[in-house]
């Protein structure tokens, strides 16, 4: 670190032998200590005693003497000068100035600068540090807060989506809705995955063990983005083999996951030609299935150099036009965490405008007699009947309330309705429930606040309570069930899961 | 009043910024900060009636094979050699070191002080006496303010002379 100005950092002064300042010559260093006509004693001691018997006409320096003065302490070396009468004093302030540790000579001061300069550097460490943590805390916070305002929309999406396949519709119309189902529920995956990206990293991600059809989902995956397809200079193209199982055990949404987002990728930069998606069997056995997916493009293609970053976070091929593009860059990153969590293994061969082929290779297990059945649907033979139960539903988003209600009137359940946590709690007081539904975001009085309540409810203190949340994280989950919260229902939610849950409650 | 500018020099660590706080300011403390270049203190006695002010310089300390500066000594009517009675380090090689402070400064005599009294007994205290080989003028503890008067009237009638 080098000051800025070389004049703020000396002094040069002229005394007499008394010790008396005659004159300032320059610099701005300490100038408020040094005063025409009084003694130089008083700020630097060291002097006394010294000025008198200076050798004549010869240099002499004195190094490290601190000059102490109102509570400002300088490090400083003094070069003395003696000529008839008059005494030049040259002092220099060490204090801000640091020496490369090359330069340092061993001395006691050397190290006082270099222990400073680190001490500085370390300062300047803390700050950024702070100020890391502080942007990481608001990276969090931003996807907690976007989390949950995506999930309150999207679960109006899903919920209108089932509530409109339910009815009498066209062929062409049940198709249309099934895809806007596919989206949907893609959609979910992929804001949980931001969400969770974290939880990913630290191998926390947690698989669903349940019975998949690799084909079909590959069929499903392909048709979809088929019926998306508007360039006509792009054929696609699938192979499936028979050969598959038709039931392996997986997780059919992150397998679906995968391939959505190779698929994406090769169709985003493939201008004309062809894409295709592969899927063949290449090992088996008694217990296990190895598959593998290849996606293949007629695109750009990469360099080496891009094709050996492209699973990094936040990392589109970095040409010229990647914002054309869009994305966040997370897609090929958490891809390669899925398949590593599924014991799998993803592989790219890529040559510049030519195109490039991902090879993705997941070894399934087989299904073998007490395979359970995909752990998120409810057996419809063990359901509880819901007829007749007194269920409060307070949620202060119409839409979200409608399909609530809509899905709670197909039990045949006895609905009561409350728009905000205030109007809930009036209700609690006044009317028996079998159970209540609280959706934790509510004006007047949040869910978690009205639950922290419950013990001085007039009635309905003994009932389960299920939080109804958009803040979709395990942490949040744990916060709530520990305030007395009996289950927790993350939004989007599939007609199922809520049902399942208030039956579980039940 | 006449004033005299007298030196306290020896090992870091060994007491000499305690040894003048507790004789300037009667304070002491146990953090230690190591003292970098020179400071220097005031403080005004009186011997035999007459009143001396003192120029302290607190040198900050060296290690073994480090010299004090020569020109530190300019002006110099007395000095104070300390060494840490708890650190063999600091008085092994006392003799030698007394020499070149004796050269660099053109002091005749040199007031040698044991610090730290504190931390030894008495037959240790005899023990260290024991190995150095030249007479130690002062036993002190800075901690318990030990003869640390006496030191500086001694160093303040060497610079009389």
């Amino acid at each position: 670190m080098t000051p800025a100005k070389i004049e703020n950092v000396f002094l040069e002064v002229i005394t007499n032998q008394q010790g008396i300042i005659k004159n300032i010559l320059a610099g701005k260093f300490a100038i408020e200590e040094f005063v025409v006509d009084t003694s130089i004693f008083e700020t630097c001691p060291f002097l006394f005693g010294t000025l008198e018997l200076l050798p004549e006409k010869e240099s002499f320096l004195m190094e490290g003497m601190v000059i102490t003065s109102k509570n400002k302490e300088y490090n400083t070396d003094v070069e003395l000068f003696k000529d008839g009468e008059e005494i030049t004093i040259l002092l220099h302030n060490r204090t801000s100035v640091y020496k490369v540790i090359t330069e340092l000579n061993q001395n006691r001061n050397d190290l006082f600068f270099m222990k400073r300069e680190i001490s500085e550097k370390n300062k300047e460490l803390a700050i950024l540090r702070k100020a890391s943590d502080k942007a990481n805390e608001e990276k969090s916070r931003f996807l907690a807060i976007m989390s949950h305002e995506v999930r309150n929309p999207l679960n109006t999406i899903l919920g209108y989506t089932n509530m409109i396949a339910e009815e009498n519709l066209s062929d062409k119309v049940r198709e249309y809705v099934s895809y806007l189902a596919f989206s949907g529920k893609n959609l979910k995956v992929i804001v949980d995955d931001i969400l969770d990206l974290s939880r990913i990293e630290a191998g926390k991600l947690e698989l669903a063990l349940e019975e998949i059809n690799v084909n079909k989902i590959v069929q499903s995956n392909f048709i979809n983005f088929k019926n998306q397809h508007t360039n006509d200079f792009v054929a696609l193209e699938i192979s499936t083999s028979t050969k598959i199982p038709a039931t392996l055990i997986g997780d059919g949404v992150r397998v679906n996951q995968i391939l959505a987002n190779l698929m994406n990728n090769a169709l985003k930069f493939t201008k004309e030609g062809k894409v295709s998606v592969q899927t063949e069997i290449i090992s088996e056995n008694e217990k296990s299935a190895e598959i593998r997916f290849k996606i293949t493009d007629t695109g750009r293609g990469m360099t080496d150099e891009q094709t050996a970053k492209i699973f990094e976070e936040y990392r589109q091929t970095e040409l010229d036009d990647n914002r054309v593009f869009g994305g966040a860059g997370l897609g090929l990153s958490i891809v390669k965490r899925l398949v590593g969590a599924m014991n799998g293994s993803i592989t790219v061969a890529s040559k510049l405008n030519v195109g490039t082929t991902f090879y993705v290779e997941i070894p399934f297990k087989k299904v073998l007699n007490t395979v359970k059945k995909p752990i998120t649907e409810v057996e419809k033979s063990t359901k509880k009947s819901l007829q007749g139960k007194r269920i409060l539903l307070a949620d202060d988003d119409l839409l979200n309330q409608k399909i609530t209600s809509h899905i709670l009137n197909k039990e045949e359940v006895i609905i009561t309705v409350a728009k905000n946590g205030l109007e809930a709690l009036e209700i609690l007081n006044v009317q028996d429930f079998d159970l209540a539904i609280l959706d934790i975001n509510m004006p007047e009085i949040t869910g978690d606040t009205l639950i922290q309540q419950k013990a001085t409810f007039k009635k309905n203190n003994q009932i389960p309570f299920l939080a109804l949340t958009g803040n979709a994280t395990q942490e949040h989950k744990e916060n709530y069930l520990k305030i007395g919260f009996t289950d927790v229902i993350f939004k989007p939610y599939k007609f199922d899961e809520l049902i399942g849950k208030i039956e579980g409650c039940l | 009043m006449i004033a005299k500018k007298v030196l306290l020099v020896g090992n870091f660590g060994v007491g000499k910024t305690s040894l003048i706080r507790q004789f300037v300011l009667n304070e002491f403390s146990e953090d230690y900060i190591s003292t970098i270049g020179v400071r220097v203190s005031t403080k005004i006695v009186s011997l035999n009636g007459e009143q001396i002010k003192l120029l302290i310089w607190d040198v900050a300390g060296t290690k073994d094979d480090e010299k004090v500066p020569k020109a530190y000594f300019l002006g110099a009517s007395a000095a104070m050699y300390v060494f840490d009675l708890n650190r063999e380090e600091t008085y092994l090689n006392l003799k030698n070191q007394l020499e070149v402070v004796k050269q660099l400064s053109g002091l005749k005599e040199i007031l040698v002080v044991g610090n730290k009294k504190d931390l030894l007994t008495a037959n240790e205290i005899d023990q260290v006496k024991k190995i150095i080989e030249i007479p130690v003028d002062l036993i002190t503890s800075a901690k318990e303010n030990e003869n640390v008067e006496d030191a500086f009237t001694i160093l303040a009638k060497q610079s009389l002379k």
